[in-house]
């Protein structure tokens, strides 16, 4: 077993314990100049066990890597992943070391796009028994079982076991994406923008789907989006992540009603609200547009309007403003 | 008058699988200095009608009939040439929702908008209206002299809106145009969007899947499904008060800030080789009745210009 004396005291009301967790990739080094993009840069995050805990951010602000590291498919460049499994086992993750083979049927992730996540040619049957076979379950009753139980958990008619991947609709196939994670009896799922590629008509039923999962089993999701309407919907506590940092995380309904970080009220401001009468208006936003000033500062100190000489030199930690809200930002 | 005036347009396209109705029996008017929302889901033939206006469908496609008026002329009448020199770009022009990938990343910016002005066959000082576009378009002088890689999307974008106003076109179509960008640039680009149309009088065709979106652009709004139009008048009244069952049904399926809920919509659209006899919207239709399976409603005027085609009115 790993040595764990150093991780501290571990609260079983967590299920993940993310400590200034970093993750770097190189790029390039033999003829040319080494470009290192810093995809996770300092983070530290508490997930409750049993919550719905919202990733908000922009492409590339480094959600997905984050969601990878966690369950293990990402080696962290320095910093420490802690799986709290149940209550009294932490576990550090890191894909090297073997014991993570026997938590990763724990830890299970559906991903955004349902047409290039499931191999098309397979039939809906194989496409769920493959990972519990990998995972162990060799009697063909308990795969049966299992089956039966996840397509009836995601409302998918059993029958559809015979057909063909390619045969069913977009909806139709994440949901079976989420039955292939389900069927292995996860802990935590990464829902990594489950929603971004389906249409307005059927993204009220994945998100419908998952918060019932979520209430009935427990599962604890990290449910990964850059729409923070659905953010709104789904999560109990939301993250804001701007390049690689956590700048304020808490409380769903506070973060969304009292946004403290510049970047949040930004975000808050831009986003569309069905409104007609707003056709003939503008909208004000302070924020910049995106520099290349290169700072060991806040992440946001380019576009930000509040920005001062302390935001270029030195980065803000997350503080805890009131119960359950921090925020990383030096105006606090 | 209105600038643009689409009658009875249809385009197919003929698959293997049979012929798809792409577009069936469209009609649209778009007046001057106004903006035109065309909302629907994904297939449901929005991006097809904007590449039919710029004439730009290829095989298996075809426009098979209807008609499409610039002012009072035929523009489906006159030969590609014709239509090449005088429309396309000079009173017409497009951006798409990757347009800003759509430069080339060898050249300069500026260059790439010269030529686009040498095609089209502007007469006049190229530098000076390179610069009085970037202006336009709040972007720096000193953008001409960068290459695309050198901005960042939001700047890009901005770019290649320039570069659709370079010949100071009356109409300019935008498909999805902020889809791939974050939600602070997409703002701010739909600021310029309302700065242009203000400032230039410029008529817009606004596609959009997001309806949050468009109810913060649009003057009128078209709702598509399935192909064809289900409901279609002023932008104002279909927010408050939307009578076609999919148009309310869609306003419950978006997400919005102030919403604490969002409702799927059942059942899935239809093929569109294989359309029922009824309405296309029955099989998903909470409201159906015998005769929405057997006869396909025309869409019918109620009061103004509010339309809808549904048998409930």
């Amino acid at each position: 077993m790993i040595d764990m004396s150093h991780v501290g005291y571990i609260d079983p009301n967590y299920i993940f314990y993310i400590k200034d967790l970093k993750v770097y990739f190189t790029k390039g080094g033999f003829l040319s100049k080494p470009h290192t993009t810093k995809a996770i840069d300092g983070v530290n995050l508490k997930i409750r066990r049993k919550e719905v805990l919202a990733l908000v951010g922009e492409s590339g602000s480094g959600k997905t890597t984050l969601g990878r590291t966690l369950i293990g498919l990402q080696k962290p460049t320095s910093g420490q992943v802690i799986y709290n499994r149940d209550g009294n086992n932490p576990i550090v993750i890191d894909p090297k070391v073997k014991q993570i083979k026997k938590i990763r049927r724990e830890l299970q992730m559906i991903y955004q796009d349902p047409y290039s996540s499931i191999d098309p040619y397979m039939k809906v049957y194989d496409a769920i028994a493959q990972p519990l076979k990998y995972a162990g379950v060799k009697s063909k009753e308990e795969i049966n079982k299992k089956i039966e139980q996840s397509l009836k958990m995601v409302g998918l008619p059993f029958d559809l076991i015979q057909n063909y991947v390619f045969q069913l609709s977009g909806g139709q196939r994440q949901r079976l994406s989420i039955a292939r994670a389900l069927s292995l009896d996860p802990k935590f799922l990464v829902a990594d923008e489950p929603v971004t590629m389906l249409d307005a008509s059927l993204k009220g039923e994945i998100v419908e789907l998952l918060s019932k999962i979520n209430k009935e089993t427990g599962i604890t999701i990290l449910f990964i989006t850059h729409e923070l309407p659905i953010a709104k919907i789904i999560a109990n506590r939301i993250a804001v992540m701007y390049k690689g940092k956590i700048v304020e995380s808490g409380n769903a309904k506070t973060v969304l009603t009292d946004p403290l970080h510049p970047y949040t009220k930004a975000l808050l401001e831009a986003y569309p609200k069905i409104d007609p009468t707003l056709k003939d208006t503008y909208k004000t936003i302070n924020v910049k547009e995106e520099g290349k000033v290169i700072s060991n500062g806040c992440p946001f100190y380019d576009r930000c309007p509040f920005a001062t000489q302390k935001c270029f030199e030195q980065n803000p930690e997350l503080k805890e403003i009131s119960a359950d809200h921090e925020v990383a930002c030096w105006l606090y | 008058m209105p600038i643009l005036t689409i009658k009875n347009l249809s385009i197919h396209f003929y698959t293997p699988k049979g012929v798809r109705k792409a577009v069936d029996r469209v009609d649209l008017e778009l007046n001057k200095g106004e903006v035109v929302g065309i909302a629907g889901e994904s297939g449901s033939g929005k991006s097809t009608l904007a590449l039919g206006i710029m004439r730009l469908i290829n095989y298996p496609g075809k426009i098979v009939s209807g008609e499409i008026y610039f002012n009072e002329e035929n523009i489906l009448k006159m030969s590609e040439d014709d239509f090449n020199k005088k429309i396309r770009w000079k009173k017409i022009a497009m951006i798409f929702q990757g347009s800003m990938n759509g430069f080339t990343p060898v050249f300069k910016i500026g260059d790439q908008i010269r030529e686009v002005m040498e095609i089209h066959g502007y007469n006049g000082d190229y530098d000076k209206r390179i610069k009085e576009l970037l202006n336009m378009v709040e972007l720096d002088e000193s953008v001409a002299n960068k290459y695309p890689h050198e901005l960042s999307g939001g700047m890009r974008q901005r770019a290649f809106i320039a570069m659709a106003l370079a010949l100071n076109p009356e109409i300019l179509i935008c498909d999805e145009p902020t889809t791939a960008l974050d939600v602070i640039t997409q703002a701010k680009i739909l600021n310029l969007l309302k700065k242009l149309k203000k400032e230039l009088n410029l008529s817009i065709i606004f596609i959009t899947h997001d309806l949050a979106l468009l109810s913060e652009i649009s003057d009128k709004l078209y709702i598509m499904y399935a192909g064809a139009i289900m409901e279609r008048g002023d932008s104002l009244q279909i927010y408050k008060n939307p009578k076609h069952p999919y148009t309310q049904l869609l306003m419950e399926a978006i997400a919005d800030i102030n919403k604490d809920y969002i409702k799927g919509i059942p059942g899935f659209m239809p093929d569109l080789a294989n359309l029922p006899n009824g309405c296309r919207f029955s099989n998903r239709c909470p409201f159906a009745m015998d005769i929405c399976k057997k006869k396909e409603p025309e869409l019918k005027r109620l009061d103004g210009d509010r339309y809808v085609s549904c048998w409930l009115y």
